[in-house]
């Protein structure tokens, strides 16, 4: 069996069977399970495709497994509170952790806790990070979500406190959970709440784009990836999909009614906890405290499979696969450093391995990849090039080359002109 | 030949004349015995279509030739002449503007007073008629008449001119604006003139100007600078005002400061049933998105367009500087020479007379409208800095000398002199300048001293420390006098106190400050524009500037403030409802906060706040009661007697449905039973509450309201029989399908605890102990218990015989009651599908129903019911199945009703019966035949 593109990684509160196991995407059939202790909401993360780090469900530690030996739990981190929410930054260099109304953030390569933000005035109740890790959005029961320049908050020196980039105030009940979306400090996120909406912002202005009213609480949220629908999980078991676009563009659609049935997800008893589309946006995956998370079909609404689990679920996600899942005899590149429980290790009295820096030489790491100005430009540049070789077309060369098929053209046209002649003599010999 | 020479001869007899004769008369003269008279015209003819003229027949081309003309008296008529026939042929305006316009520009300069004055008057009228869109082609000649009439040498001619800026700014601020560069050089030169180069005796701190004194104007020098200032101080005003507005500045001068703020992104707002209908279609994202919106804070790549616009050339500091730097050092001149020429006479130096505070009021004034010229907040910073190194010496020596002024009273006996003297102000249009309060110059005086004060270097508090006392004092006392202020007043003084707040950083500072504008909050009878201003200003305060500085947000007045909110939401009632929305506008954010002070005394007026009766909660507008729902999601706690309130608030129509549903889901989220809130050290509803609560909003009826129904006999009352054994009480239309919303929410709730099985028995025991065994009942509760007991039930799980009788009851009451229903469609399908779903899934109880039918106790009036009941059981499909498993009993029924019945002709119900009868048991029966065969 070739090893899946993607997997689905969940982890319930019951934590009877396993903390947390892999399923496949279209079987739902178990491929891998992580033993020890439960992982408690939104705080369920994959660290660089090395590690998996689950935060224990009221105590104040986080769990931690090398993603190949799943039977072995790896290490306890210990925190200095209890973690309500966990997040790794894509790139695998920082991990962020919300504990009760801070959010301690660590660099993974020398576990150092670089900075604890206290911008909240409450539990903070979801972490997440732009797909470029330049940014992170965190949002808490105080009603506000932040969003934060990485660099901003890593670089500051210590005089200064870090000042997140924006506040969005604009919910008025405590903010259940957070997507954001691709194209990093371009994103949109999409915040929910209990007040009953989910908003769409900016995170480059930081202003909102988009409220949708609902007549439930939300409790998850998320986008597929082209961001054309709004999947929000309510408090009473269903999933409404807002669509994005305007529906008045697509012709094909005109005849087609938008009755209420065709836009919700209908299944689940309970309050759906967690939302996560797969890469193509075909696949939705859902998991609720009726203990089951479920795998959707976009498209026709239909539920493909459901899992049991034995609590309530916490986290449920569709990740992709990562490489060392299925070799057993792997190893992470880099060891899990000691994170530390202090902002300025020196000063505790902590002097093992203060003056060392880690290095990672680049044995296994790619060219690095380019910006996304970069990569935008380069596509434009694609494009420009298309348009202008397809309509202007550029001096000699396209001469050249018109002279030669016009050429071809003349004796293809002598060709035809010899085969009629013999044919119509070969027709009309007879007689 | 010969004939025709006789012929002339004829032709010319010589005619003899003779002396003494008369001479006859010739043939052709003429008879003059005839008298004339001449033909006077006194107008001339004009053609129909020559348009209206004013009453000495002139057109308006006559008017505008005239204006040319040598005599000053003509061209005054003919100014005259224009505003008559404008003012009573309005379009005429529209069609000749430019020409009007241009001509009238023309006599600015003209060497005439009453022509001059015509002409502003004249423009005036013009002005009023014509909107700023429509001028703006022509103002660039205005305005160059007018800069021509500023600069002239003739000094009646430049006082005149500032009329006419008068006039202008009144009505076209906004193009006037954008014309500042030359305006701005002429108003200096109004006052003053260039210093030569090459004297050498101007000192480096003086700028290129100095002041002039002219003595043959009829106004003395100080009014006369009075009234160039006071225009200067409208234009700058103008400029302000009509610069467009840049992202992300608030104007946080005055009034503005504490009202609300806008975005730029006008958000799509859409709720989830417009969309699901197909409604609401949404397009978030221009251009697909690829795109950020303008607004966005920082750009990705730079922005290629540069905003062009002549008022670029005043945003930035270095202009503003360049121009502050010659004007200032005149404003400190005629400072100096105000205050100096005062205190010759008296030794009381802060007493000023009522001319020389206008005009230091006036300098005031302008110095803050110099640093409002740059609207971006970094520029502002820079241009502060500037001030403050260039002028801070010079303000604290001459400013702050004599702070705080007051005026001197002015003499009685000089009568006469004042007299002479208001005539002269009221010919150089100064009367509106010079009655300033005493109070307005202090206030604005604090204005700009503090805006000198940097934020938070220590070094420099220490420095600022001598003139800041003072200021501090004055603020101190002017809030805590006890005197009622003036909203203007008050927003300057609060202004300089957030100022102070912010850049002092000190406790004790912020602690005095604000206990002077909390004695201001809590006077009484303050007036509502008044009130919501200090409410907003400790509101921003506490929400804004709460998290950088520390020593505000430990402040033990604002926590005071804090803890008094709710108090007085109590005690404000329903009296104005804009203002309960200003206080829970603060309440909600504290309380999401999780602020000590203000939860602790939510909490304690909490059974107040959430009263049924007349608590703000049903008292208030939509908008508010949703903030007040949403506040209770975070009380730290929800005592037995606050569950009992909001259990009747949901139950008594006075909120909404859906504001009810979710008041019951919040208390649901906040209770450790929902799974939601994972902390289990604290408990916000305990177990026991939270089921009673449930129970009650499930019944809708109090306990205390269900007994006093049992004594009572309303209208509203059928009496209980044997085929209704419950004697229900009717609900109103309204009520009864509010509480069937609110029904299915708490069903829903209740749907989702943990252990069914357990809630079920919960809520078995205490449908037992609390309704079983009533002999009135509502038929809203008997709806929702019919409802929320199948939803609830195990299958596992057996109910007790008690509930089951009274809901066989229950069940048999609402069918008795639902023949009875026609008002209402909706009612009788709630009605239906409650009792329908009861039957349906609760076991035994069909059975039971059928059972209480006894057909020999009925009489006969009730046999017709008893009919229609069985048919409408038999009628429906999904029932059918549970009917044949009680085929017997019902085949018993029947045949007793149709032996009981006994007529002789068969009634229509009676024939129903039957047939529905055979058409189920046959159906049944080919059922059976079918499984048979296979």
């Amino acid at each position: 069996m070739s090893a899946p593109v993607e997997v689905v990684l969940s982890a319930d509160s019951a934590g009877q069977l396993f903390n947390c196991a892999v399923f496949d995407p279209h079987s739902g059939s178990e491929f891998l399970s992580y033993r020890g202790g439960n992982t408690s909401s939104r705080s369920l993360t994959v660290l660089n495709g090395e590690y998996i780090l689950g935060a224990q469900l009221g105590k104040n530690f986080i769990n931690v497994w090398e993603i190949q030996r799943k039977d072995q739990l790896q290490q306890k981190i210990v925190c200095p509170g209890i973690v309500t929410c966990l997040s790794a930054s894509p790139d695998g260099l920082y991990v962020l952790a919300g504990i009760a109304e801070a959010i301690y953030l660590w660099e993974m390569s020398t576990g150092n806790l670089l900075a604890i933000l206290s911008r909240h005035y409450q539990d903070v109740s979801c972490i997440r990070f732009t797909d470029d890790s330049s940014h992170f959005v965190s949002g808490g029961k105080d009603n506000l979500a932040l969003i934060w320049n990485l660099s901003s908050v890593v670089q500051l020196d210590s005089s200064r406190t870090p000042e997140p980039r924006h506040i969005l105030s604009r919910h008025s009940l405590p903010i259940t959970d957070i997507h954001c979306g691709l194209m990093g400090p371009q994103a949109r996120v999409a915040t929910a709440s209990l007040d009953q909406t989910v908003k769409v912002w900016e995170i480059s202005s930081g202003e909102m784009l988009l409220s949708v009213l609902f007549d439930v609480g939300i409790m998850s949220v998320t986008l597929d990836p082209c961001e054309y629908f709004l999947f929000c999980g309510g408090s009473d078991g269903n999933i409404f999909q807002v669509s994005l676009c305007s529906t008045s563009l697509s012709r094909d659609k005109t005849f087609q009614t938008d009755s209420d049935g065709n836009q919700v997800f209908k299944g689940h008893r309970n309050l759906v906890t967690c939302l996560s589309v797969s890469m193509d946006g075909t696949l939705l995956l859902s998991g609720s405290n009726d203990e089951t998370v479920r795998m959707w079909d976009v498209q026709s609404k239909q539920c493909i499979w459901s899992i049991n689990h034995k609590g309530p679920v916490t986290n449920a996600a569709i990740i992709p696969a990562p490489a060392n899942m299925f070799l057993a005899d792997s190893h992470p590149a880099v060891p899990l450093p000691r994170f530390s429980r202090h902002l300025n290790p020196s000063e505790q009295g902590d002097t093992t391995g203060s003056g060392g820096v880690c290095l990672r030489l680049g044995a296994n790491t790619q060219v690095p990849e380019g910006t996304y100005l970069e990569k935008a430009d380069e596509l434009y540049s694609l494009m420009c090039a298309v348009t202008d070789k397809s309509v202007f077309g550029d001096g000699e060369n396209t001469k050249v080359r018109v002279s030669e098929l016009e050429e071809e053209v003349k004796t293809l046209k002598k060709i035809n002109k010899d085969l009629y002649e013999f044919s119509t003599q070969l027709l009309t010999k007879p007689n | 030949m010969k004939s025709k020479k006789q012929k002339r001869q004829g032709d010319f007899q010589k005619v003899q004349l003779k002396v003494g004769k008369k001479k006859p008369k010739a043939d052709n003269a003429t008879n003059v015995n005839f008298k004339s008279k001449a033909i006077h015209l006194p107008e001339q003819l004009k053609h129909a279509d020559s348009g209206p003229t004013t009453n000495r027949q002139l057109d308006i081309k006559d008017l505008l030739s005239k204006l040319h003309h040598v005599n000053s008296n003509i061209k005054q008529g003919a100014l005259v002449g224009l505003r008559e026939l404008l003012s009573g042929q309005p379009t005429l305006i529209e069609l000749h503007a430019s020409a009007v316009l241009s001509e009238v520009a023309a006599l600015f300069t003209d060497k005439d007073g009453s022509v001059r004055a015509a002409a502003v008057r004249l423009l005036r009228f013009i002005a009023q008629c014509i909107p700023p869109e429509r001028v703006a082609p022509f103002f660039p000649l205005l305005s160059a008449h007018l800069t021509c009439a500023m600069t002239h040498i003739s000094e009646a001619i430049q006082e005149d001119a500032l009329r006419v800026l008068d006039v202008l700014l009144e009505h076209y601020p906004g193009l006037l604006s954008q014309r500042h560069t030359v305006l701005l050089t002429n108003f200096l030169e109004l006052i003053s003139q260039k210093r030569k180069s090459g004297t050498g005796q101007d000192k480096a701190g003086k700028g290129a100007f100095s002041l002039t004194i002219s003595t043959n104007r009829k106004v003395t020098a100080q009014q006369w600078r009075l009234t160039v200032l006071l225009r200067l101080g409208s234009f700058l005003q103008a400029v302000v005002e009509e610069r467009p507005l840049e992202e992300g500045v608030i104007s946080r001068i005055g009034l503005g400061m504490w009202a609300g703020e806008k975005g730029s992104v006008t958000p799509v707002d859409v709720s989830w049933e417009e969309h699901a209908f197909g409604k609401g279609k949404i397009q978030v994202f221009e251009n697909s998105g690829a795109v950020p919106s303008p607004h966005s804070a920082y750009r990705l790549r730079p922005d290629s367009k540069a905003g062009g616009g002549m008022n670029k050339e005043l945003c930035s500091a270095e202009t503003v500087q360049g121009f502050a730097g010659t004007l200032v050092p005149l404003l400190l001149e005629i400072w100096v020479e105000a205050a100096g020429g005062d205190s010759v006479q008296t030794d009381s130096d802060h007493l000023l007379s009522a001319e020389a505070m206008a005009l230091m009021f006036q300098i005031l004034t302008i110095l803050q409208l110099l640093r409002r010229l740059t609207p971006q907040r970094d520029q502002q910073d820079i241009l502060d800095a500037w001030f403050r190194n260039s002028y801070l010496t010079d303000f604290k020596h001459h400013f702050m000398k004599n702070f705080p002024y007051g005026l001197r009273e002015v003499a009685r006996h000089k009568k006469k002199a004042d007299g002479k003297r208001i005539r002269q102000q009221v010919a150089a249009g100064t009367v509106a300048g010079t009655n300033v309060e005493p109070l307005a110059l202090n206030v604005t005086l604090c204005q700009v001293m503090v805006t000198l004060s940097l934020r938070g270097q220590d070094h420099i508090e220490a420095e600022d420390a001598d003139w800041l006392g003072p200021i501090r004092v004055f603020i101190r006392e002017t809030l805590s006098n006890g005197g009622k202020l003036s909203l203007k007043h008050l927003a300057a003084l609060l202004e300089v106190v957030w100022r102070m707040i912010v850049t002092q950083r000190s406790r004790v500072v912020t602690d005095d400050l604000l206990q002077a504008v909390f004695v201001q909050y809590q006077q009484r009878n303050l007036a509502v524009s008044v009130r919501t201003l200090l409410l907003r200003f400790f509101s921003r305060l506490y929400i804004q500037e709460q998290q950088n500085h520390p020593h505000i947000a430990r402040s033990r007045i604002l926590a005071c403030w804090l803890a008094s909110l709710p108090v007085q939401l109590v005690q404000l009632g329903s009296r104005n409802p804009q203002l309960s929305a200003q206080l829970l506008e603060t309440i909600h954010p504290a309380a999401a906060r999780g602020n000590k002070d203000l939860l602790q005394s939510l909490q304690k007026n909490a059974c107040s706040i959430y009263d049924p009766q007349e608590g703000c909660v049903v008292v208030l507008p939509v908008e508010s009661q949703k903030r007040l729902v949403q506040i209770l999601h975070f009380l730290p706690a929800f005592p037995a007697e606050l569950l009992a309130c909001l259990s009747q608030v949901c139950n008594t129509g006075r909120v909404s449905a859906s504001l009810a549903t979710m008041l019951i889901r919040s208390v649901h989220l906040r209770s450790p039973l929902s799974g939601c809130s994972s902390s289990l050290q604290d408990v916000p509803v305990k177990d026991v509450d939270y089921l009673s609560f449930f129970f009650t909003t499930l019944t809708g009826f109090s306990s205390e309201m269900l007994r006093a129904l049992q004594d009572t006999d309303e209208d509203g009352l059928l009496p209980s029989s044997t085929l209704s054994p419950l004697s229900v009480f009717a609900t109103t239309l309204e009520q009864f399908l509010h509480h069937w919303d609110i029904v299915e929410e708490v069903c829903h709730c209740l749907n989702t605890l943990g252990s069914r099985a357990q809630c079920f028995d919960v809520i078995q025991n205490a449908i037992n102990k609390n309704l079983c065994g009533l002999v009135v009942v509502p038929d809203c509760v008997c709806a929702a218990i019919l409802r929320c007991v199948p939803r609830l039930l195990d299958v596992n799980f057996l109910p007790s015989d008690t509930l089951l009788h009274f809901l066989s009851d229950c069940c048999l009451s609402m069918l008795n009651l639902l023949l009875q229903l026609e008002q209402s469609a909706r009612k009788r399908d709630a009605v239906w599908e409650a009792c329908f779903a009861a039957l349906s899934t609760v076991p035994r109880l069909l059975r039971l129903v059928l059972q209480s039918f006894h057909v020999f106790d009925l009489c006969e009036e009730e046999l017709p019911v008893l009919a229609q009941i069985l048919s409408l059981l038999l009628q429906h499909t999904q029932l059918r199945n549970h009917m044949m498993a009680n085929a017997s009993l019902l085949q018993h029924i029947i045949q007793d009703l149709t032996h009981f019945y006994g007529g002789e002709t068969r009634e229509q119900w009676l024939t129903d019966l039957l047939y529905c009868y055979s058409v189920t048991l046959s159906g049944h029966r080919t059922n059976m035949g079918m499984r048979d065969i296979y």
